[in-house]
């Protein structure tokens, strides 16, 4: 044990049915937790030209150092993969309270191998592992997998499933796990691809730290920290805990950067009818939170759907107010409600599902795509809800459209308006109201990443979103800080309160591992420069670290004052971040830099193997 | 546990509780379970969140002198619970391990550890762990008009 870690990962080998506990290798255990652990095994174990729905992928999810603790804001857990809708590494990651649970069952993570010849769902008590069959709950949503789940296991479990859409391989099925969303990257379908349905755990055994005091300092230090932020009037994070993430559709409306219309226009009319006030006023609103959070922008919302029937929501997050609101310019908060509904049942990711519906109704809209039965229109109720229907069932058009928006688009037409990058659909902003945002996004290893871009500085102008110059140091920067706090599997928005200095101290009461700042975001960049090289050896170049053609072109409205990117200098800038990055102009980390990071045996991962792939 | 602890607060034991406001954050019981046994093991936590997803949870802790009759201190075959001004609380050693004041509380408040003994809230001599933990204050110290 490594005070708050277990150092044992749970590996189950689907194929034969077989669990063992792992021990973590010491240098291994330097990559500290979450993200960090996940890159390292899957750089390790599965080569990058592997097809991400074979047996040979791997599906790692974990927790960190802070996890189960006592500190704030720490509950989510990650899941990184190959990723079947980008073909490169991903990491995504869900709250709630399965991190938790998988820390009390003593637990670093469970890393699941092989493929199940039958459907099953896994029950996993205090490490201990027992294989059940899912046919009761094959084909189900995964609201009603999970309640199942829970009445067959018992209340107290905490669970993760699929639904349909993973079942099927829609390539951005996410894994959902009590509402909470491992949304990007289709990790979902890599989980029906192995045939598991769903995951219950249940831990018993507690957690405790290597400096119990020193730790309770650190958080209680934290939490007032955070409580402070909540309880200021123009905090961000104050505006998610009164009305959820939805708070800041205003801000981004006004300053012209809300992707509307498929991303032709940067204001949306009706965007108050659909943010996070809209929703707190119209509907009976219910504040949720996820383990040990003060936090808690989970909106739980009570709605009639249009047929009259009574429903519950949790959500929508900001996120899906863009992609199933203004950017197919839906302005009704039921029919948002009810698609945000729709991609829970079948399990798909709000982003990617609503981009490329968006693309198919702009597509219909200039006669390139039809459907029977739907009339592909924006603000379209029908089309909407149909699309996302069909995508799910794999039906129709919906076949093609669960390949993702870039596959769907080189085979129907469209190319250069499919808002995507490495065929992960945008996140909701706009790169070319952004100029960091926009080399944010492009340089994301898992694609149009928002995570790890300079929103907040941009947005609300501390810094001016119209420049290039600047931004590449800084994106570097905050791209090697968030994967360093993904290590731990700190929620994203802890950091918009927290002080960085915080991090290293809470690791070191935690686990006892002493690491300066800068020690920290250097283990940050080395995990970024070990995705980086299993993108390049799953055959990703620098054209994969792009945008789309409607980037270069200005974007439509007056709030947006025709802001575009131009090709030159968005060039000139990924130039700048490769060389900030010791990488060079194709985008491969050099040997030196290599070296410094520690990480000259995975210089071959970089380069693809020829030949066809395993 | 028996006499309150130095430091114990003549404040009268007992919460205000307001589930509408919880977020089932479960704060309040991680902190409980790290002041009782050092680490963060729910299972040992003297409060508890019980989900009602979608609706408000419930939340169980004792109410102390807010609860009519206190009916723990008459099961109690060995009289090892007592109120004493207001701290109603369990002699862990006279204990039997019947479950008579589990199955009498009303609150479902008194569980039963892996030794087979009762525990409960004992309001941490007047400065309950808990509460500082609430960033909603659905949970607060002091006998309350909202119980």
């Amino acid at each position: 044990m490594t005070g708050s870690m277990w150092d044992s990962l749970l590996r189950i080998d689907l194929s034969g049915r077989k669990a063992q506990a792992w021990p973590v290798p010491a240098d291994l255990r330097m990559y500290l937790g979450g993200m960090g652990t996940g890159v390292k095994l899957l750089a390790d174990e599965v080569p990058p030209r592997t097809d991400p729905l074979s047996p040979a992928n791997k599906l790692i999810l974990t927790v960190g150092p802070l996890t189960g603790t006592q500190a704030p804001m720490q509950p989510q857990s990650c899941i990184v993969t190959k990723s079947p809708l980008t073909d490169g590494i991903l990491n995504c990651y869900a709250g709630g309270f399965l991190g938790a649970e998988l820390k009390f069952a003593g637990l670093d993570g469970i890393v699941l191998e092989g493929r199940s010849p039958d459907w099953l769902l896994l029950l996993v008590e205090d490490g201990r592992v027992s294989f059940h069959d899912a046919s009761p709950v094959l084909g189900k949503g995964t609201a009603e997998t999970e309640a199942w789940m829970k009445s067959r296991f018992g209340q107290e479990v905490r669970t993760l499933s699929i639904g349909p859409a993973g079942e099927r391989g829609v390539a951005f099925a996410g894994v959902f796990s009590e509402t909470r969303t491992f949304g990007r990257g289709g990790a979902g379908a890599v989980l029906g691809s192995k045939r598991v349905k769903g995951l219950a755990v249940r831990g018993t055994r507690g957690v405790g730290v290597a400096q119990p005091e020193q730790f309770a300092r650190l958080s209680t230090e934290n939490l007032e920290q955070l409580k402070a932020a909540c309880a200021e009037e123009y905090n961000l994070v104050g505006m998610f805990s009164r009305v959820g993430t939805g708070a800041g559709m205003g801000l981004v409306n006004g300053r012209g950067g809300l992707a509307t219309r498929n991303h032709a226009f940067g204001q949306f009319e009706q965007a108050a009818e659909i943010d996070g006030y809209a929703y707190a006023k119209k509907f009976y609103t219910r504040a949720v939170a996820c383990y040990g959070c003060p936090v808690h922008c989970g909106m739980l919302h009570k709605f009639r759907k249009a047929d009259g029937s009574e429903s519950w929501l949790r959500g929508p997050e900001y996120e899906t107010m863009y992609s199933l609101g203004s950017e197919v310019c839906n302005g009704d908060p039921v029919t948002l409600a009810e698609a945000s509904q729709l991609c829970e049942e079948y399990g798909m990711d709000t982003l990617t599902a609503g981009v490329t519906v968006a693309w198919a109704l702009e597509m219909g809209e200039k006669g390139v795509v039809s459907e029977p039965g739907l009339t592909l229109s924006f603000g379209n109720r029908e089309a909407i809800l149909g699309l996302l229907e069909r995508i799910g069932r794999r039906e129709g058009i919906g076949d093609v459209l669960a390949r993702g928006p870039r596959r769907a688009a080189e085979e129907l037409g469209g190319l250069g308006v499919a808002m995507q990058i490495k065929n992960s659909g945008f996140a909701a902003w706009m790169p070319r109201r952004m100029k960091g945002t926009a080399l944010a996004f492009a340089t994301s290893n898992r694609g149009a990443c928002h995570k790890r871009a300079p929103i907040g500085a941009e947005i609300t102008g501390q810094i001016d979103m119209n420049a290039y110059e600047g931004k590449a140091a800084l994106v570097k920067s905050i791209q090697d800080r968030v994967n360093a706090i993904f290590t731990l599997v700190s929620c994203r928005f802890h950091e918009f309160v927290t002080p960085a200095e915080l991090y290293p101290r809470f690791v070191q009461a935690a686990t006892g591992i002493a690491l300066s700042l800068a020690e920290f975001e250097r283990l940050g960049e080395r995990i970024w420069n070990l995705e980086k090289l299993y993108n390049l050896g799953a055959g990703h170049t620098r054209a994969e670290d792009s945008l789309p053609e409607r980037c270069f072109e200005p974007i439509k409205g007056p709030a947006s004052e025709g802001a575009v990117i131009e090709r030159a200098k968005f060039e000139a800038m990924l130039d700048e971040y490769y060389a900030a990055r010791g990488w060079d102009r194709d985008g491969v980390p050099t040997a030196g830099k290599l070296r410094e990071l520690g990480l000259e045996r995975y210089a071959s991962l970089g380069r693809p193997a020829p030949g066809p792939r395993p | 546990m028996s006499e309150p602890a130095s430091g114990w607060m003549p404040a009268r034991a007992g919460f205000t509780l307001d589930a509408e406001k919880c977020t089932e954050c479960e704060r309040c019981m991680s902190a409980c379970a790290l002041v009782k046994t050092g680490i963060v093991r729910l299972a040992a936590s003297r409060i508890s969140i019980q989900r009602r997803w979608p609706e408000v949870p419930g939340i169980h802790v004792c109410r102390f002198d807010d609860c009519a009759g206190q009916p723990c201190i008459a099961s109690c075959p060995v009289e090892a619970i007592t109120n004493r001004e207001g701290y109603v609380l369990i002699d862990r050693e006279a204990c039997t391990g019947c479950g008579a004041c589990v199955e009498s509380c009303p609150y479902l408040a008194i569980r039963m550890d892996a030794e087979e003994r009762a525990f409960k809230c004992d309001f941490c001599a007047g400065k309950p762990a808990c509460v500082p933990e609430c960033a909603t204050f659905a949970l607060r110290a002091g006998a309350g008009e909202r119980s």
